[in-house]
């Protein structure tokens, strides 16, 4: 079995079993009792899957074209495909289905309901909310622009402070140079765990902080550092993997050991890059900034939950224009920053 | 002649997806050649020039560089083997963003500490030479211009400047003149006659073009698929030889 025969037969088991179930699901409306016995309903997926996993094989071998094969079909036989009207192809019902029966759910499951957003008692209580926030407290200002200064500079720190690490693992992480066969057991460790630490929201490092080291600003900025080194560390790392080999040979052929070959070969080419990677970050680091805030981490975004939490709408109304304010300013600078950089 | 600057003997390369780029070669060099290598793209040339640096890894055979075997070398010995074998490259392979002299400083990388090239810190001495390598090549009043502002014929001329600044015995040219035109080729190839004539410095390069061999070369060696097929002087190529080294039907191109 081929690396394309294995992907197809994958995606085709997991189309097929979540198929199955989403179809079930439509016909008998299960209740929460039936939906909380993970057991059963486990047991069932995995029926489904197996199942899935025939008839993936099965079709294709009779020649109908299901999804996966026509998504992950060996590059050779691309050429030979035929496109027909999608109504006339299984995998064209396929997506069909898939779409049209997730939105079904998805409708259920998310209690949509266009009464509760229309609905004249619903409706008068978030009129008035709107005109409260719409009518800001401008004697609040002073203190939401000195909490926006604290929140500018924590996400300067968390950037800051996370270049350097950023700048030193992104070459551990980096394929093409970490070639040797132990380097590329150092590069596999390292980029797990990259992966796993940047899947951890910065919200949850806040949330971690704030109990290690107690609520205030410097929770959020250790959070968003965390959060940052990874990110850029990431980002970094897949410039690094595409330079240009030319000036590497070159630097190489002078008899320049590794780290003078990355000193003059490769950080040249991803200055530019690297920069305006880092701006963005700050740019972002604003913005969550103000998130991790409500967890604790200090900033407008604390100011603005104590607000929040005592229903006083203008004083948030306050907050909200301060923050709308520095973020398009920032999203401006950065835009224009990164332009010029490029 | 003189005696043998490099000797290879029945040099194997295979690479990891198994193309088998060299299949066996063998040649001498003697000090102070001029030695050409021509063969069609994929033939093994660039293969054959990035084994004798160590660029790449030999798969077996011997390599003696001034008799000492460097095909199995790891480590510092690789790099202080590149420090006396110098290389230039079809795309010049030149830092974008740096200055001509700096560029030209960087083949004192190998004779630099660490810490000071970090610090960009090249000594006085290495700056005279690297001036002086300039002028030879004709483009010192550019040294302070950003290396991706000149010309290719002029980039290919500071990357002699910075093989030269290396002092090497010997040098490898990967089709120096590929991506050049036919005016610019000529300035090039007569810059590296003159490294080779006026320095003493070996030259081992991959040519493309015949004429440029007859004119240049002191010895031709061919290849094809990966196999010696010709050695010899280069004006005793004759449509014969030419047709069994570039196929049947093959015409040849003059430059001039």
């Amino acid at each position: 079995m081929n690396v394309y025969t294995f992907k197809r037969t994958t995606f085709d088991s997991f189309l097929f079993a979540y198929l199955f179930c989403i179809i079930l699901a439509v016909i008998v409306r299960p209740t929460e009792e039936q939906l909380l016995n993970l057991s059963f309903n486990a047991g069932l997926f995995f029926s489904f899957l197996v199942l899935g996993l025939f008839l993936s094989i099965g079709l294709n071998k009779f020649g109908i074209t299901t999804l996966g094969e026509a998504i992950f079909r060996a590059p050779n036989k691309k050429v030979n495909a035929i496109s027909r009207t999608w109504y006339k192809t299984l995998n064209g019902w396929q997506v069909f289905l898939f779409v049209v029966l997730t939105f079904i759910v998805g409708l259920h499951v998310t209690n949509f309901s266009l009464y509760a957003l229309l609905d004249k008692e619903s409706v008068i209580p978030a009129m008035k909310l709107f005109r409260e926030i719409t009518s800001p407290d401008w004697n609040v200002l002073p203190k939401a622009i000195e909490k926006m200064i604290e929140t500018i500079f924590l996400a300067f720190m968390a950037t800051g402070l996370a270049i350097p690490v950023a700048f030193v693992l992104c070459f551990f992480c980096a394929k093409n140079i970490m070639r040797h066969p132990a380097a590329f057991a150092v590069y596999v460790v390292l980029r797990a765990m990259i992966n796993i630490c940047r899947s951890v929201e910065a919200l949850v490092w806040a949330i971690i902080f704030s109990v290690w080291v107690g609520i205030g600003p410097f929770a959020g900025m250790l959070a968003l550092m965390i959060h940052s080194c990874m990110s850029l560390a990431k980002l970094y790392s897949e410039i690094v993997e595409a330079v240009n080999d030319g000036p590497i040979e070159g630097i190489q052929s002078t008899g320049a050991n590794k780290l003078q070959t990355i000193w003059y070969a490769i950080v040249p080419q991803v200055t530019l890059p690297f920069i305006s990677i880092t701006v963005d970050r700050w740019d972002i680091n604003i913005r969550m900034a103000t998130i991790v805030g409500f967890v604790g981490g200090g900033g407008i975004g604390a100011l603005l939950q104590m607000y929040q939490g005592q229903a006083l709408w203008p004083q948030v109304g306050t907050i909200i224009v301060v923050i709308a304010f520095v973020v398009w300013f920032m999203d401006t600078v950065s835009a224009h920053l990164r332009e010029a950089l490029k | 002649m003189s005696e043998s600057i490099l000797q290879v003997k029945n040099l194997v390369k295979t690479y990891p997806n198994g193309t088998q780029a060299l299949k066996g070669v063998s040649f001498d060099v003697k000090k102070g050649e001029f030695l050409v290598i021509i063969g069609l793209s994929g033939s093994g040339k660039s293969t054959l020039l990035r084994c004798v640096n160590r660029l790449h890894d030999p798969t077996s055979g011997e390599i003696l560089y001034k008799g000492n075997d460097i095909s199995k070398i790891s480590g510092s010995d690789v790099l202080n083997l590149r420090k006396d074998i110098a290389m230039i490259f079809q795309h010049f392979n030149l830092i974008p963003r740096h200055s001509v002299l700096s560029n030209v400083l960087m083949g004192r990388l190998g004779h630099t500490t660490t810490l000071q090239s970090l610090l960009g810190l090249f000594s006085e001495e290495d700056r005279k030479s690297a001036m002086r390598y300039l002028s030879l090549v004709g483009i010192s009043e550019k040294a302070q211009m950003r290396a991706d502002n000149l010309s290719g014929g002029q980039q290919q001329r500071v990357a002699i400047a910075r093989a030269l600044t290396q002092n090497p015995s010997m040098l490898l040219a990967d089709e120096p003149v590929a991506s050049l035109d036919p005016a610019t080729c000529h300035t090039v190839m007569d810059y590296l006659r003159k490294v080779n004539q006026e320095l003493g410095i070996t030259v081992i390069a991959n040519l493309h073009f015949l004429s440029l061999v007859r004119m240049y070369a002191t010895r031709v060696i061919a290849l094809k698929g990966g196999e010696k097929v010709y050695e010899g002087s280069p004006s005793s190529i004759d449509e014969a030889w030419f047709e069994k080294i570039y196929g049947a039907g093959a015409k040849e191109v003059h430059i001039n």
